[in-house]
């Protein structure tokens, strides 16, 4: 490793430790270093202010920083496969599909709970699949995925999804549930908690394995798909694998956080940015640099406007979007 | 959805206007002319957002665009001049036979054709474009705003005289300003003893009635304290579970302890660690008392005193911090 990809990966490494540090100290309850040292120590699950350092606190910043990496990553994919730069993780219609699944619950489903099952997660994964999977179908040709009918069918399933949904919400009844839904649009850790904690960890473990294998196929698609295959890469293959872990990542993370946008786009332009469009540990990056920079947006969130915060999705455009011009202007 | 869709019971078929319209025209074309003093005279009003606005002296024809409104004039006007309803305006019952104009989305052109020489809402209720709107088409639109049950009072009795019955206002709200003195008197008690209530309104995200909220000082008068203390830009502000663990409410309104503990708490387990949920004191509000600032708000203030009453009362000591 060059020294200063090795300074970068440092510089990381000590603002995503942290993150989490000062993550845990905002919230209702005083806590100080001390108090958070010793929950840690000797935790007293009697002592509610230790309970929501390890219950609530925690899982929020666990599951924001699994957030930031699926989507970072996904988004990473994504561009590489469609090789454009404008492409992120909601390309395929998950962000719609998902938000239509999760309306649908809200609106049509007052108690949202069915046979003991809290119902919005679950509707908006299944959403955010079935739109996935209508979008590949239609940017497919026997068997091979196209990215330009792909990208389209993307626009225009999420155009369907969103039409859908927006019907839903303007015929809801209560209209309270609109505010759920508007809420639920922007993004949100809160309803963070350890027993749903697990599915995205392995999905985006078992993701960053899987890829660090494949991060010189995924930078062999960027050379178009005729070189790719004459350099003897599999590309129908390799566009599945993409298309799938994309897709398995993103609707994970939709169902349980909402789409929170943004960082999908940001992260994976920011990544080449800094270590080249070809690096080896370029997906690793993305993730743990998505992670981190969701983690740090929740906590703004959260210190501008407690005690719920402000949207995390709000965050992520506000401080994203002038970095992000910012980026453009200077590569161009 | 496809109830509000329907024309009420009021609505002409397009027909019986087409014949009504000329008839209507050929009556007043036939009263004799009226001398210049008879013709309305108008007033100079501001209402409680500071808008300056300018109503006939004895309105003719008035419209309640939410629920209370309607209580309200029902509780105070002649009733014959009350023209329309909003869909979810139920009570008294005889405003269900009034001509029904949605609210939400506002039916501009329905709201047009019926006339009305002045419309009075609450804040919140409509929104400054549409009313900004009707004030361009000539209907002046009138906010009152409450911040406490008294508020609510004065409302009535301003009602009382923009409509021309100021007597029969004053006396409905000397009955109710004696109603609530009858209830045992809370608010000298010390603020420590009494028990801490939170009010929610919505499950995902949890919403929850903030301080800024006629609610507060419901509460209070039925001798709780809202739970939330501080005040937030919203009135019903969202919040999280972190927060409402370190309110620790003595009671928790916005369902039976059953249909809460079945959904709230099954979502939100960790809450279960709260006094309102030890203590099973957790009950149901009708929400168009609790939701309506109109006459029967010193109904809703009895219903949350029995509410109260029944809880187990708070001991100073037992604070979560």
């Amino acid at each position: 490793m060059r020294p200063r990809n090795t300074l970068i990966w440092a510089l990381l490494g000590t603002s995503l430790v942290l993150l989490l540090v000062l993550g845990l100290r905002v919230g209702s309850y005083a806590t100080s270093y001390e108090f958070i040292l010793n929950t840690f120590l000797h935790y007293n699950p009697d002592d509610p202010a230790q309970l929501v350092l390890l219950q609530l606190r925690l899982p929020r910043l666990l599951l924001a920083l699994l957030a930031g990496a699926s989507l970072s990553v996904s988004g990473y994919l994504l561009q590489t496969l469609v090789n454009n730069p404008l492409a992120d993780p909601y390309l395929l219609g998950t962000a719609s599909g998902a938000s239509l699944g999760a309306i649908a619950a809200y609106v049509l489903v007052p108690s949202l709970t069915l046979a003991g099952l809290y119902l919005p997660p679950l509707a908006a994964l299944l959403g955010a699949l079935a739109a996935t999977l209508v979008v590949v179908a239609i940017g497919t040709r026997r068997g091979r995925i196209l990215p330009a009918p792909l990208l389209l069918a993307g626009v225009a399933v999420g155009a369907l999804a969103t039409a859908l949904g927006s019907l839903l919400t303007f015929l809801a009844r209560p209209e309270g549930s609109l505010r759920t839904v508007v809420f639920w649009a922007f993004g949100s850790f809160e309803r963070a908690g350890w027993d749903v904690l697990p599915y995205p960890a392995i999905a985006l473990l078992l993701s960053l394995v899987l890829l660090a294998f494949l991060q010189k196929d995924l930078n062999l698609l960027l050379l178009g798909e005729e070189r790719a295959a004459a350099l003897g890469l599999p590309v129908a293959r390799r566009r599945w694998l993409l298309v799938l872990l994309a897709a398995g990542l993103t609707g994970g993370v939709v169902a349980l956080c909402g789409p929170v946008g943004f960082v999908g786009l940001l992260v994976p332009h920011l990544t080449r940015g800094l270590l080249g469009a070809t690096g080896r540990f370029n997906v690793l990056f993305c993730a743990v640099l998505g992670g981190a920079f969701l983690l740090a947006c929740d906590l703004l969130a959260r210190l501008l406007y407690p005690p719920a915060g402000l949207p995390v999705g709000l965050v992520t455009a506000l401080f994203g979007v002038p970095f992000f011009v910012y980026l453009l202007r200077k590569t161009s | 959805m496809a109830e509000t869709g329907r024309p009420g019971p009021g609505y002409l078929c397009p027909m019986r206007r087409i014949l009504l319209g000329p008839l209507l025209a050929l009556l007043v074309a036939c009263q004799p002319d009226k001398p210049a003093s008879q013709t309305p005279a108008t007033v100079q009003v501001t209402d409680d957002l500071g808008r300056l606005l300018t109503l006939p002296a004895h309105p003719r024809r008035v419209i309640g665009l939410a629920p209370s409104m309607t209580e309200m004039l029902f509780a105070v006007a002649d009733t014959a001049t009350i023209i329309a309803r909003t869909p979810n305006d139920n009570y008294p019952a005889a405003a269900l036979r009034k001509p029904v104009v949605n609210n939400y989305p506002l039916d501009l052109e329905k709201l047009v054709a019926l006339k009305p020489d002045v419309i009075f809402t609450v804040e919140g209720m409509t929104s400054p474009d549409d009313a900004q709107r009707l004030q361009q088409l000539g209907i002046p639109v009138y906010y009152q705003r409450y911040r406490r049950v008294e508020d609510v009072f004065a409302g009535i009795d301003r009602l009382g005289v923009l409509v021309s019955r100021p007597t029969q206002a004053k006396r409905l709200t000397d009955s109710l300003r004696q109603e609530l003195k009858t209830l045992p008197d809370s608010a000298r008690a010390p603020i420590a003893t009494l028990s801490k209530v939170l009010a929610i309104t919505w499950q995902d995200p949890i919403y929850c009635y903030g301080q800024n909220t006629l609610f507060t000082d419901q509460i209070r008068l039925a001798g709780g304290q809202n739970a939330v203390t501080e005040t937030f830009a919203q009135p019903f502000p969202a919040l999280t579970r972190e927060y409402i663990l370190k309110l620790n409410p003595d009671i928790l309104l916005g369902g039976s302890f059953e249909k809460l503990d079945s959904t709230f708490f099954k979502n939100y387990p960790e809450l279960r660690r709260i006094n309102a949920y030890k203590t099973h004191s957790i009950y149901p509000i009708t929400g168009d008392l609790m939701e309506r600032p109109g006459p029967r708000v010193v109904e809703s203030v009895r219903e949350l005193r029995q509410i109260v009453e029944k809880s187990i009362p708070r001991s100073p000591v037992k604070s979560s911090r």
